[in-house]
């Protein structure tokens, strides 16, 4: 009864003091809602790096050839070569395995027309398209029976790169590669980066593997993509295939990385990420709270003769204080319902600024909800107490 | 009834220690109409706030319906107040954010008491002021009687045993403090309640059934 007493007082006398409510629920509403916008922020940022992951497949590895250096027992790493042949052949040793993607990585000049730039080529097996997860645009991508052909594939970046120069169509067209004539077959959609795929795909092309050893350097096999079977377990992967390795090519140490790892890593790393963001923006909410604990003050200090009043007429201490927090609770949770809108706004704006995928996060919601009311009991509690604890006599004094 | 035995009331302002109330003796029977007459200064107003329990004597003894009060705890004493005590002011005291109906309900809010309960109790308070026309009026739209009214309303809405006013009609002008005088007269015969006006005017001083006079910090019967 008393409660609903005082949410109607609360109301009136908000409405009352119209300025100084309102510059409280700015500072509340810019508070909740600077944490409302950092955490979404956040929760986006880890949907989105985790989404580049995820769609690859969680069932995907990568394998790197080490730089030499020590190996665990400290001596010398051997750096034996990866061949074509011992890559394809894991499959085979290593049941956990059911598909690999070798490739090479190598850097040169490209020229069409007397035009050069730098960028990439990688020579790549006809599965390299299948683990990726890449999507073909025109064409056709590199086939395992192109052999020593001089075909090549086109990633997004160099077909807008060819368009500038004035071509309209890619399948067929020649270009240089390291003064080597490339007939383009097949063009690659935009790719987004990240993930565990090889990042050079959007800048380069993907020439056969068979050709590489025509070229003076990056000819050697660096990284292998592989595909374990379905609902098989990466870590008992990863073993086969260090060990393959360790027999296949005399002691090389090969590093094998899985996406569910990575994932379950960044997802650590991300939490960590979202609550600095959600710390950075409590710190505007401090501020905002402060605020309304100012503004309550004001109120305990202009309301004194009302003090002194309610307390004549049999008010408690206890009353006198609830109907204080609840005035703060109250402007605190309006001012956060406008925040919760606020924050959402802003993560939305941020997402289609930086073109990731929006999603409300019901969580930052609920945490703006319980955050504004603890800041109202909060930052009202002290003002409250003070005018819980005026003399009566003195109160009713008080202009 | 009241009963107060050798009350006495020191102030300490810095070094100095003043006392107020000189063991002051008083017995009201309930029912009664007493008025506390004296020149200002000369702590009438400490005497009632004393009486009204939002002050503590230094020493002496309260019997209020026969209980000791004095030494209870605040929250008793503010629970008493709520329940035993109406108040009266000389400049009213109402809340300006408030109709004169929610002026009126205020104490019954301190009882837990249901919106709906203290609107009507509140409603039939102010026609027995002749205010039931002004309900949803605020303060500020009233005069200055009227919100005398209103705050006289206020003090009998508890049914408490005993008014305490102070100066009620000092703020009023002659004719409109009779009319105040007279409707204290008159709830005083309906509900029976013991009224205690302090004032420091003789011709109200008179109209009541009896009147003691506060000098230096001691009381003395007027006849």
């Amino acid at each position: 009864m008393i409660v609903k007493a005082n949410i109607k007082e609360a109301t009136r006398s908000l409405i009352g003091a119209k300025q100084r409510t309102l510059l409280a629920l700015i500072g509340i509403f810019v508070g909740i809602g600077s944490v409302i916008a950092m955490v979404s922020i956040g929760t986006i940022v880890q949907e989105e790096a985790l989404r580049q992951f995820k769609e690859m497949g969680t069932d995907i590895l990568t394998i790197n050839k080490g730089y030499g250096g020590r190996g665990p027992d400290g001596t010398q790493r051997k750096s034996g070569t990866i061949t074509l042949e011992i890559a394809e052949n894991i499959p085979r040793y290593c049941p956990e395995i059911i598909a690999v993607a070798p490739y090479t990585s190598t850097y040169g000049t490209f020229k069409y027309e007397g035009k050069k730039w730098q960028g990439p080529a990688m020579g790549v097996t006809g599965s390299f398209i299948d683990l990726n997860k890449l999507k073909l645009k025109k064409g056709r991508f590199v086939s395992d029976l192109d052999e020593q052909t001089y075909f090549c594939v086109i990633g997004n970046k160099v077909e807008e790169k060819l368009r500038s120069f004035g071509i309209t169509t890619m399948v067929g067209t020649e270009m240089f590669f390291q003064n080597k004539l490339f007939t383009i077959i097949g063009v690659i959609d935009d790719t987004p980066a990240g993930g565990m795929r090889p990042y050079e795909i959007n800048e380069g092309i993907m020439i056969p593997i068979a050709l590489v050893r025509r070229f003076e350097q990056g000819g050697e096999i660096q990284n292998i993509i592989a595909r374990m079977k379905p609902e098989g377990g990466h870590v008992a992967a990863s073993r086969q295939i260090t060990d393959y390795f360790q027999k296949a090519v005399k002691g090389l140490a090969v590093r094998v990385r899985s996406a569910e790892e990575i994932i379950n890593q960044m997802q650590k790393q991300m939490r960590l990420f979202t609550l600095l963001l959600g710390a950075i923006g409590s710190i505007s909410l401090i501020v905002g709270g402060v605020g309304v604990m100012n503004v309550m003050l004001v109120s305990v200090a202009e309301r004194k003769k009302e003090i002194g009043i309610r307390r004549a007429l049999g008010a408690q201490r206890g009353d006198i204080q609830i109907q204080f927090i609840i005035e703060s609770i109250l402007l605190c949770m309006v001012g956060g319902l406008l925040g919760i809108g606020l924050g959402i706004g802003a993560s939305y704006g941020i997402s289609i600024f930086s073109k990731w995928h929006f999603a409300v996060s019901y969580d930052a919601i609920l945490l703006g909800v319980i955050v504004s009311a603890v800041v109202g009991i909060f930052f009202g509690f002290y003002p409250a107490r003070q005018a819980a604890r005026l003399n009566p006599i003195e109160a009713l004094r008080s202009e | 009834m009241i009963t107060i035995e050798n009350i006495h009331k020191t102030y300490q302002i810095g070094p100095l220690s003043m006392e107020i109330l000189k063991g002051v003796n008083l017995t009201v029977e309930k029912g009664e109409f007493l008025s506390i007459v004296g020149t200002s200064g000369c702590g009438k107003s400490t005497l009632m706030n004393i009486l009204g329990l939002l002050d503590i004597a230094s020493s002496g003894a309260y019997f209020l319906d026969g209980k000791e009060v004095s030494d209870l705890s605040d929250h008793q004493h503010s629970e008493t107040r709520n329940k035993k005590i109406g108040f009266a002011f000389q400049h009213f005291y109402l809340l300006s954010r408030l109709t004169a109906l929610d002026n009126v309900g205020l104490p019954l809010i301190y009882r837990g008491m249901s919106e709906r309960e203290r609107r009507q109790r509140s409603a039939e308070m102010l026609k027995k002021v002749g205010m039931d026309h002004r309900q949803h009026h605020k303060p500020t739209e009233l005069s200055g009687g009227e919100q005398q009214r209103v705050a006289i309303a206020r003090a009998f809405v508890g049914k408490p045993s005993i008014i305490l006013a102070d100066e009620p009609t000092g703020a009023l002008d002659t004719r409109v403090g009779q009319e105040i005088m007279n409707l204290f007269l008159q709830l005083n015969e309906e509900e029976g309640v013991t009224i205690i006006i302090i004032t420091h005017d003789p011709g109200i001083a008179r109209q009541c059934k009896r009147a003691v006079r506060m000098h230096d910090g001691l009381l003395r019967e007027e006849l």
